[in-house]
Parts: structure tokens; sequence; C-alpha cells
């Protein structure tokens, strides 16, 4: 089970409404490689994953994503919460305005809908952990993309912040890809899948 | 600044050590350096929400002490009455400190 914290994992204060940053940014919280994503790839990843500390290791960083999750939520409120109806016509978040006005919706910048299909779990060991490292650095490029073009300080910083976390948490994956190698057959790690053929395992 | 947002800033900081340190420990869990880190940062943060909890709101339902919290009576709908003060303090994702 979880419980909540009330407060944010890395503090946001921005004072300037801008609808135009809040559509590009929302990919963030809902596209393909967004925090809703990771999230929910490494909760549903851990369960079949059969060494003991990659499945404590997924629970801890999707727990972290979710917090990312609401950093990137807060962003995104901050932006919208003043807006004036000329504002609501800003080209890019005038569609989005029309559904949602100013609530949270998981979408990407260019409006597909939040989709499961954006992360795998597909019952491999070796398949999902390198899914999770692919998953953090396309994560860390897509924050670049957003820093390259923001100018906003207030809106940098926590952006600064999550893209750190990126490469933190791929380098935690990839010693937990190494950890689960140590269990597979040293000969060759594809010889049997550790999450299926049990009866191979050295677990 | 107020005390409030200081207050935060430190439990940010040093809640933050205890997270990243959880990662490191989750691939890492026999490096002794790294376990007393966490064992401080963990301590102190523990501390300081206590500090908070009672100056101000509690952060977690784990920290809601009706007779204690809150001793400013910042943000709060009841000031004087006993009360769950669970909902004193501003919303997370409104700008920090509430303003």
């Amino acid at each position: 089970m979880w419980t909540y914290e009330k407060r944010l994992q890395y503090p946001v204060n921005i004072k300037k409404t801008c609808p135009k940053t809040a559509s590009l940014i929302i990919s963030q919280f809902g596209g393909p490689d967004g925090e809703m994503a990771a999230s929910m790839r490494y909760l549903s990843q851990r369960y079949t994953m059969p060494c003991k500390e990659v499945a404590g290791l997924l629970t801890d960083i999707g727990t972290e994503e979710l917090g990312h999750l609401e950093i990137i939520c807060a962003i995104i409120f901050q932006l919208t919460k003043n807006m004036k109806p000329e504002d609501a016509k800003t080209a890019g978040f005038d569609a989005y305005y029309i559904d949602h006005t100013t609530a949270l919706w998981p979408t990407a910048a260019a409006g597909v809908p939040f989709n499961a299909c954006e992360f795998q779990s597909k019952g491999d060991a070796v398949t999902d952990l390198f899914e999770d490292l692919a998953a953090e650095q396309k994560a860390r490029t897509a924050y670049e993309n957003l820093i390259r073009i923001i100018d906003e300080p207030d809106v940098l910083e926590p952006l600064k912040f999550l893209r750190e976390r990126e490469i933190v948490h791929f380098q935690r994956f990839g010693e937990a890809l190494e950890k689960t190698k140590l269990k597979l057959e040293e000969k060759n790690f594809y010889y049997f899948n550790p999450e299926f053929d049990k009866q191979f395992s050295k677990v | 600044m107020s005390d409030r947002i200081q207050l935060l800033e430190e439990i940010q900081q040093v809640g933050f050590q205890v997270d990243d340190l959880t990662l490191y420990l989750d691939t890492h869990p026999l490096d002794k350096d790294a376990l007393d880190a966490f064992t401080q940062a963990k301590n102190e943060r523990y501390q300081l929400m206590q500090n908070y909890a009672r100056e101000f709101e509690p952060l977690n339902i784990y920290l809601v002490c009706p007779d204690t919290n809150n001793e400013t009576g910042s943000y709060c709908k009841y000031p004087g009455q006993k009360h769950f003060t669970w909902s004193d303090g501003p919303l997370p994702w409104d700008n920090q400190g509430g303003v």
C-alpha cells in the first residue's frame, strides 16, 4: 500500500501564466515517455521479477515516479490557474481547453491520450530491464527537449531536477540488470526465461 | 522567507537524501557509508517532520495529533477548536506556501 506525504519532492513556484508551455510539458504527464507511463511500467513489472532486490527497486522507483507525476501536474496547474479567456485561445492549448478547461488530464503534447501501450510489461527480466533503461533515456531526452526551448527559470528548475533523476534511475536499473544476470545461465543469458521457466532458475 | 517555507525546504532537502540513498541501497545493500548516511538522513527527516507538524500541519497521516499540531494556527479553518488537522495547511500543488 502507499502513504501520502503532503508535499512535493521538489518545490514548484511559478508566478507567470503560460498555457503554451503547459501544453508542451503535459507530455511528461501523459505522453509516451511521461511520468505516468514510468510509474505504471515499474509497478506493473515488479510482481514477476525473479530477483527480490530488483522487485524492491522497481517499487521504490515506481513510487518516486508518482512523486514526479505530482511535480509535473503542479507545474501545469500553476502555469494555467490564472488564465483569462484570451489566454485559452493560445495555439496548442485551445483544443485541450475545450475538452478539459484547466483540469489535469494525461495526454501527449501532440494530443494523443495516455495509453497503456506507452509501456511494456513483457514478463522476461532481461527484456523488461532493457525497456526500463531505454525508458529513462527517452524521458531524459524529452526533458532536454523541453529545457532547450523554455526560458522561464521558475519552470526550468524543477525540469532540471527531474532530468537528473532519469539519469540516476538509469544507473540503478543498470545495476539491477547486472544483479539479474548473476542468476541466469552464465554461458547463455537467454537459455531460459527466469520469470516463466522456473525449473532452470538458480534463484 | 517564512518559517514555514524554510522548514519545508529543509524537509525537502533531507527527504531527497533519503529518497536517493534508498535507491542506491536497493542495489548496494552492504555499503556501510551509505547505510550510515541513510540512518542519519532518515532520523533528521523524522525530527524535522515532527517539528513541522507541531508548528504547522502534519505532512503525513501518522503525524496527525489534534492536541499538539499547528501551534501557529496557520491555514486552519477551525482555530481554537479540536479538529482533524490533516486538512490544515496549503495544498502541495499550490504555489509554495500557498501564496
